[in-house]
């Protein structure tokens, strides 16, 4: 027998402690979710990755450029159905911190290879039509209150004009994804307004192609088709490598580092502070209560009742630190998605991470809990009714 | 109704054993008011516990009601002072975070009486003690006699067959004393409560219908039993 009157009204008796734990707690939580989201967003495009592509970069590093008589050669490969080519530009809107992706890549064939690409708002048609146009990602164009019709000026960093303009993209078209393969913050334009502004001198910069995605006919082999590329390039001029979409997607991943270790290490540094804040508080608790222990033992409540009330304490009290923490990180999710698109596309709180963000609060509740209430579990009642109020 | 049979209880303090109770023998009948009276030592608090089952004796037996309560395991203990005893501490040892009607429905809660029932029935026992318009105080904002007078409504609350007070009347002013006294002297004789108090107090254990004295060394003294009890205040 838990009296649930009693559990609560110990907690709320010091509000102001009571406030400042639970608002601890909410914030870890919150952190937590935050975090694990960082990380599910990061691994959104391994996981999701599609089995059908094959992507083909230098086997030197992924900013090595291939040379463009490779993209013939590669569509004629047993088993490749399209091949479109990706030029990775790296400019930004007005100011360098508005920086997001923007690819020069073959239009017709970005549809082709990727069908998870759907246009909201102009038309496929109006972007290949015009050797200027770009397509936006809604993300990117929900942020810059940009749309259909509009110029998106891009300083080139790469790419540089060497007339000091920036780059007027004719935005025809707005795109989201279906799939966490693609963004929805990206912006393509033609690769060949890139290649004819290099051949006309008007931009510097590398020539070449930064990789190849080859969409693979039904039924190919990927293993097959990445064993014969790899074979036909074997003696250069540029040794190429070709992975899986998904092992390409990873190699992005760990190219900043181990970070699923390095935020899976924040989170339990995080959490273990908070815990022993938790368990400062109930043992704090845990002993004002001494007293009423006796006394609940005194008039027939077992060790335990006793026990229970204590660790119940510990439940309730991480228990709503973390509900106001996860909800806190569901209500923050469209705020936090948009704030870190660029750099985080698929942000999103799943319900994985609710899952283990609520498994964190209840691991929590019963450590901090179950200190104080073995302690009480085991005064007897002459001791515990000495002790001083 | 109460029997001890040389019992024995011992404490170790800093490495010396304190003998608190020596081969005590001791019959309390069913019904009875029994004052425990003598010096600082002389075992009657220890004596209190062990008849209320809140703590053990190294040897003896204390049969209460035909059961020997010395053998009893904790959980049993605890159920049994549940169902058979109620009490009433000198220093109130009400839940301070409970209110006045919240307190005496604590007991309640282990027993099979409905929410309803048990609200009922903590309101009977404050109104009893003459607290019903304080039910909805909290220790804190009650005067020391009324915080014992809900200690009081507390013990009786689940119908127990008796009540030990340790010094009930320790804390208290002669006025209060004498309320709290009052209380106790009718639980005894209108509702038939055994009642056994641990008082230094002389006008206190007046009120009693028996007095034991303690020796120092916790031995049994002589026994002062009273023809007649004095009418309550």
């Amino acid at each position: 027998m838990v009296p649930l009157r009693l559990v609560t009204k110990n907690l709320a008796k010091h509000k102001l402690r009571f406030a400042l734990t639970v608002l601890s707690l909410a914030i870890a939580i919150f952190l937590l979710c935050v975090l694990r989201s960082l990380v599910v967003a990061l691994n959104a495009g391994v996981a999701a990755a599609a089995s059908n592509r094959v992507i083909v970069q230098s086997k030197v590093s992924l900013f090595v450029y291939l040379p463009q008589s490779y993209g013939p050669k590669l569509a004629l490969v047993d088993g490749v159905e399209s091949i479109v080519r990706w030029n990775w530009f790296g400019g930004y809107y007005q100011e360098p911190s508005n920086f997001f992706a923007q690819f020069a890549t073959d239009g017709k064939q970005l549809f082709e290879v990727y069908d998870e690409l759907e246009i909201v708002d102009g038309s496929a048609e109006d972007f290949l039509r015009d050797r200027k146009a770009c397509l936006l990602g809604q993300d990117t164009a929900l942020k810059y209150g940009k749309k259909v019709g509009d110029t998106f000026p891009i300083i080139g960093t790469i790419f540089a004009r060497l007339d000091g303009e920036p780059w007027d993209f004719q935005i025809a078209g707005i795109y989201r994804s279906s799939k966490a393969t693609l963004d929805s913050n990206t912006l393509f334009f033609h690769y060949e307004f890139l290649e004819k502004s290099l051949e006309a001198g008007a931009t510097v910069g590398p020539s070449g192609v930064g990789i190849f995605v080859l969409k693979l006919a039904p039924g190919a082999d990927p293993v097959a088709v990445m064993s014969e590329v790899d074979a036909m390039f074997e003696n250069g001029p540029q040794v190429v490598q070709a992975t899986t979409e998904a092992e390409f997607q990873a190699q992005f991943v760990s190219m900043v580092g181990n970070v699923p270790m390095f935020v899976s290490s924040i989170g339990g540094g995080v959490m273990l502070a908070i815990l022993l804040a938790a368990l400062n508080t109930m043992l704090m608790s845990a002993r004002e209560q001494t007293r009423d222990v006796g006394v609940l033992k005194a008039l027939g409540f077992t060790d335990g009742s006793v026990f229970g009330i204590l660790l119940a304490q510990g439940l309730v009290l991480c228990g709503t630190g973390g509900v106001i923490g996860i909800l806190l990180a569901k209500v923050s999710e469209p705020g936090m998605t948009r704030m870190l698109s660029s750099m985080f596309p698929g942000y999103q709180v799943t319900d994985g991470t609710v899952m283990e963000a609520a498994g964190a609060t209840l691991a929590i509740g019963l450590l901090s809990g179950i200190a104080p209430a073995l302690r009480a579990r085991s005064l007897s009642v002459i001791d515990a009714l000495r002790a001083v109020r | 109704m109460i029997r001890l049979r040389g019992v024995t209880k011992t404490y170790t303090r800093g490495g010396e054993t304190l003998v608190v109770l020596d081969h005590l023998d001791l019959d309390m009948e069913e019904g009875g008011f029994f004052a425990l009276m003598g010096p600082s030592g002389s075992g009657k608090t220890t004596l209190l516990n062990l008849i209320g089952g809140l703590d053990h004796c190294d040897s003896g037996q204390i049969i209460v009601d035909g059961e020997d309560i010395a053998r009893m395991s904790g959980p049993e203990l605890a159920a049994w002072r549940a169902e058979t005893v109620g009490f009433v501490f000198q220093g109130f040892n009400l839940i301070p975070v409970l209110t006045a009607q919240e307190n005496v429905e604590l007991p309640l809660l282990l027993t099979d009486l409905s929410r309803r029932e048990r609200h009922e029935h903590a309101r009977l026992a404050l109104e009893l003690v003459g607290l019903d318009d304080r039910r909805g105080h909290r220790p804190s904002q009650l005067s020391g006699g009324q915080e014992q007078r809900v200690a009081i409504a507390r013990a009786f609350v689940t119908d127990p067959k008796m009540i030990l007070a340790d010094e009930p009347t320790g804390d208290l002013d002669r006025k209060s004393a004498d309320d709290v006294l009052t209380l106790l002297v009718r639980l005894n004789r209108e509702f038939g409560k055994t009642i056994l108090m641990v008082t230094h107090d002389a006008q206190a254990a007046d009120r009693a219908r028996a007095i034991v004295h303690m020796e120092k060394g916790g031995t049994l003294g002589r026994i002062e039993r009273r023809e007649r009890q004095p009418a309550p205040i």
